[in-house]
């Protein structure tokens, strides 16, 4: 596969807690307060997409404990301190703080009393507190992270937005990616990137999106340089889009193995998840532009529910099987009865 | 197409305006007279070095270091040729 042999890098390998804080605050809108050792905040790392609460460690069970995650503390943990004395308290908390920990997560607006407080100070541990239930923060703080640490990797083709569907357009360097690029957007669809495509894995999807350098600008042979956002509006251009097939054009050769039926599903693997892969060999008077619109009109088909090769076969051996009973046969009309050209 | 071998070589750019439109223009109009694959690394990242938007995408500044990446059946005389270009500063005047 000449596109997708390159290794994912991911996109961060550490952010720091006051970035991570600030962009929870201006991007997620979480309220976060801080409560402690906010200039520590500069120089502890995040370094993983998990979570952790750390209940049996503040009971004093640390063997195992993934202290290098961030640190939540909720309802229960909060409780299970109130409910100690005071000096039993703070050795609880040394429990946990004798690691170095990147922040603790207060959640469900709970705050930890002076004295406790005094202890993660010393410690140089940030603690933010914040009104949000504990599950429905650690679902946002969670989808943040694992935005901030998405694996990415860089393809070379041409993504295009037709009616919904992300098709990325591969294949060999001059072959017509952009060309065919170009034509969707003049029928009224939208570009997302052109010959350097950046695909980044949230959860199981891949979006795919342009480099900030490359944003909307295309290369077309012979002419140099287009910019489609100022030539065509905004209308042509989008940010981002969830990459839905991959089609390859390819030069047509007679050894071709061509899918006639469509009955068997190609698929590319890209960043460990399966897209399904259309190959299509350029012939001379062939439409490409017009393939691409077939082909995701035919992928919202069969995402709905209608897979028309699947019909077809079903066609097929209904009347196969009513022959065998020697009730059909192949050749009836598509109409039984002509009452003339009235339709 | 399987080729036994791949070439990769450490390069540095030597332009002191870096390798913006016009060197890379030069760049990819010579990878595209040969049949093999070229790649450029940078940051961990590999674009296709037959792309133009690829390689200005780079904005490789002077004394970066690209690895360049060459796979194919006249593999050794496009990395010669490439090569030369680099060192030539890809055939222009040092603004």
């Amino acid at each position: 596969m000449p596109f997708s042999s390159q290794p994912p890098i991911p996109i961060k390998e550490k952010i720091s807690v006051s970035y991570m804080v600030k962009k929870l605050r201006d991007r997620v809108h979480i309220n976060l307060i801080c409560c402690a050792a906010e200039d520590c905040s500069e120089h502890r790392y995040v370094r993983e997409a998990d979570l952790h609460r750390p209940g049996l460690a503040l009971a004093g069970y640390v063997k195992l404990f993934t202290y290098q995650r961030i640190q939540v503390i909720g309802n229960t943990e909060t409780q299970f301190l109130d409910n100690l004395p005071k000096e039993q308290q703070i050795q609880a908390l040394k429990n946990i703080t004798q690691f170095e920990i990147p922040v603790i997560f207060l959640t469900d607006g709970n705050t930890f009393p002076d004295y406790l407080l005094e202890i993660v100070n010393e410690a140089g541990i940030p603690v933010y507190s914040t009104p949000y239930e504990t599950t429905r923060f650690m679902f946002l703080l969670r989808d943040f992270l694992d935005d901030q640490f998405a694996l990415q990797t860089m393809v070379h083709g041409a993504m295009v937005d037709v009616y919904g569907i992300g098709i990325l357009i591969v294949g060999k360097s001059g072959i017509g990616k952009s060309e065919v690029a170009l034509d969707l957007v003049e029928r009224g669809h939208r570009l997302v990137a052109d010959d350097v495509v950046m695909l980044t894995k949230k959860s199981s999807v891949l979006m795919a999106s342009a480099t900030e350098m490359s944003k909307h600008f295309m290369e077309i042979r012979g002419l140099g340089i287009i910019d489609v956002m100022s030539m065509f509006g905004i209308r042509s251009v989008r940010y981002q889009k969830r990459l839905e097939v991959v089609m390859e054009l390819t030069l047509w050769d007679d050894t071709h193995d061509v899918n006639r039926t469509g009955l068997d599903h190609d698929s590319v693997n890209l960043l460990d998840l399966e897209i399904p892969q259309i190959k299509l060999p350029i012939t001379p008077g062939k439409n490409i532009t017009v393939i691409a619109e077939v082909i995701a009109m035919n992928h919202l088909l069969k995402h709905y529910g209608y897979d028309p090769a699947e019909a077809f076969q079903e066609r097929i051996k209904a009347t196969i099987s009513e022959k065998a009973k020697g009730t059909g046969s192949s050749f009836t009309r598509a109409i039984e009865y002509f009452e003339g050209d009235i339709e | 197409m399987l080729y036994s071998e791949m070439i990769k070589k450490k390069v540095t750019i030597l332009n002191s305006s870096g390798l913006h439109a016009r060197p890379s223009a030069a760049l990819v109009k010579l990878a595209g007279q040969f049949k093999s694959d070229f790649y450029i690394h940078m940051y961990g990242y590999r674009v296709n070095g037959k792309s133009i938007l690829g390689v200005m995408t780079l904005a490789a500044e002077q004394g970066a270091e690209l690895v360049f990446e060459v796979n194919g059946s006249d593999e050794k005389e496009a990395l010669n040729a490439i090569l030369e270009l680099v060192e030539n500063k890809f055939g222009m005047e040092d603004e």
